[in-house]
């Protein structure tokens, strides 16, 4: 995707009121509760350990801070997480 | 989640440890070549333990190789290597079927008969007639109409009023409830007296046929001849007849009821608690059972978890609601308490009158003191007390003499 494709899919997805996640190849970050998070459009893992996962989103970095961190399902666009979450940042 | 767990199940999967410098690149490559793997565990800076598709492990190689790393499998889970497990063990699982058929055709015959409620007709008498009926040990369930053997049992046992068969597993309950005793009939080509049945002052007495040994105005005692059959007159033999007689006489009946100034009402309070026992044959499981409430009602509902067909299995769960109470002391006045004491009163007394008596006179007192009133009833009614007695004679009834009324 270049730069001028991703600045007009912008301008789509703001002018006709989209979520970004469908027009932009932008990640989903969804929490349950404390102990589970669901990333859709992800990029792979670039880091697992029992303490912290490491996720590329495509515009960057998601980092999964916690105790006993499991990951429940891996597939091409989605992967939840499972354990003791205490942050996330990017 | 749960049908997610059991499609795994199906299609069986296994548990494998990962070894290796790259596990992030090889978990990467294992969701770029579309194979899922889930439930995945760091175990340590080098390992992860995963679980992964029984088809998809063969392509396991390919990253394996790429990743310089090594796959141990740890368990072999899910139907078909169950399956395997019973192709290997075919006695084993063979045996185990065999053992849950018989159980189940064994559970489908009675085994027991148990009576209940038997007090004097032979116990016997009864298995007797349930065997003629076809309810006997080793019977297939299935063939039982309990209804109609009830029902003929009814019939050619007189002496029971009521017989209900209930199945409970491989127990047949046969419960009985014998008829109450009635006085013997006195045929009316047998002599026989009239006697009184009960207590009380002759008011009129009519000897239809006998001779009267009581007057009017006489007080009789329950039992005494009030009209015999046994007819002695001067120069003819003694004759035995057929006594009968309508004897209307005044008796008494008396019954007394105490009740208590201060009443305690229980009031539910709302607040429930509920239990739950499991029950499989005969034996009950369940931790220890006791109500959290001081005061409460206890409701008590079963139920069967498991049916096939027909054919429930004998396994239930009970369930114990508690309810709590809450005891209210209420004071009442001595004049509530009357009312409710001649109530109480009127209804018992009733039971005791015969329907087709004439009341006389009726009369409650009162007796009241600090924490109760006290009630005692009187009625005096007007009913026939005549009974039948049969007479043991020697020598049997004189032939063809038609019963002449007495003077």
């Amino acid at each position: 995707m270049n730069k001028r494709n991703r600045k007009l899919r912008e301008k789509i997805s703001n002018a006709f009121e989209l979520p970004q996640d469908i027009i932009m190849d932008v990640a989903k970050v969804t929490i349950i509760g404390t102990n589970q998070v669901t990333i859709e459009n992800h990029k792979g893992i670039i880091e697992y350990g029992e303490n912290q996962i490491r996720i590329n989103i495509g515009s960057g970095i998601l980092i999964l801070d916690g105790k006993h961190l499991a990951i429940k399902a891996i597939l091409q666009e989605e992967i939840t997480i499972m354990g003791e979450i205490s942050g996330i940042s990017f | 989640m749960f049908v997610v767990r059991i499609w795994n199940y199906l299609r069986g999967y296994a548990i494998i440890i990962v070894k290796g410098l790259k596990i992030e690149r090889f978990i990467n490559l294992a969701v770029v070549n579309n194979i899922y793997i889930w439930d995945i565990q760091k175990l340590d800076y080098t390992t992860v333990k995963a679980k992964i598709g029984l088809e998809n492990f063969s392509r396991l190689r390919e990253i394996v190789k790429r990743t310089d790393s090594t796959v141990n499998v740890l368990e072999k889970r899910g139907l078909p290597f169950f399956i395997k497990s019973v192709k290997r063990r075919k006695l084993f699982y063979s045996a185990l079927l065999l053992l849950a058929v018989l159980i189940y055709v064994m559970s489908s015959f009675i085994w027991m008969i148990e009576i209940v409620g038997v007090k004097q007709v032979e116990k016997e008498k009864i298995i007797r007639q349930l065997y003629a009926e076809g309810l006997r040990e080793g019977v297939y369930k299935g063939k039982i109409n309990k209804r109609v053997i009830e029902n003929r049992i009814l019939i050619h046992m007189p002496e029971l009023s009521w017989i209900g068969i209930q199945i409970k597993g491989t127990k047949a309950v046969v419960e009985v409830v014998e008829k109450r005793e009635e006085p013997p009939i006195v045929s009316r080509n047998d002599a026989c007296d009239i006697v009184a049945a009960k207590d009380g002052v002759i008011q009129k007495l009519l000897a239809l046929n006998g001779d009267s040994l009581v007057k009017d105005g006489e007080t009789v005692r329950k039992g005494q001849v009030l009209v015999t059959g046994r007819i002695v007159r001067q120069g003819l033999d003694v004759r035995y007849v057929h006594a009968m007689a309508q004897v209307n006489a005044r008796t008494w009946h008396e019954d007394a009821e105490e009740i208590l100034l201060q009443q305690v009402e229980y009031k539910q309070t709302g607040r429930t608690d509920r239990q739950y026992k499991l029950k499989i044959l005969d034996r009950e499981f369940s931790r220890k059972r006791t109500a959290k409430f001081k005061e409460f009602n206890e409701y008590i509902r079963e139920r069967n978890l498991l049916s096939f067909g027909d054919y429930i299995f004998p396994v239930k769960l009970i369930e114990y609601k508690y309810m709590e109470l809450e005891p209210e002391i209420k004071q009442i006045t001595v004049e509530e308490a009357k009312a409710r004491c001649a109530e109480r009163l009127g209804a018992r007394i009733k039971l005791q009158i015969p329907e087709d008596a004439v009341v006389l006179n009726k009369k409650i007192d009162y007796y009241v003191d600090q924490k109760t009133v006290k009630a005692k009833i009187a009625v005096e009614i007007l009913e026939d007390i005549a009974a039948k007695r049969k007479i043991e004679q020697e020598e049997p009834l004189p032939e063809p003499s038609p019963a002449k009324p007495a003077p």
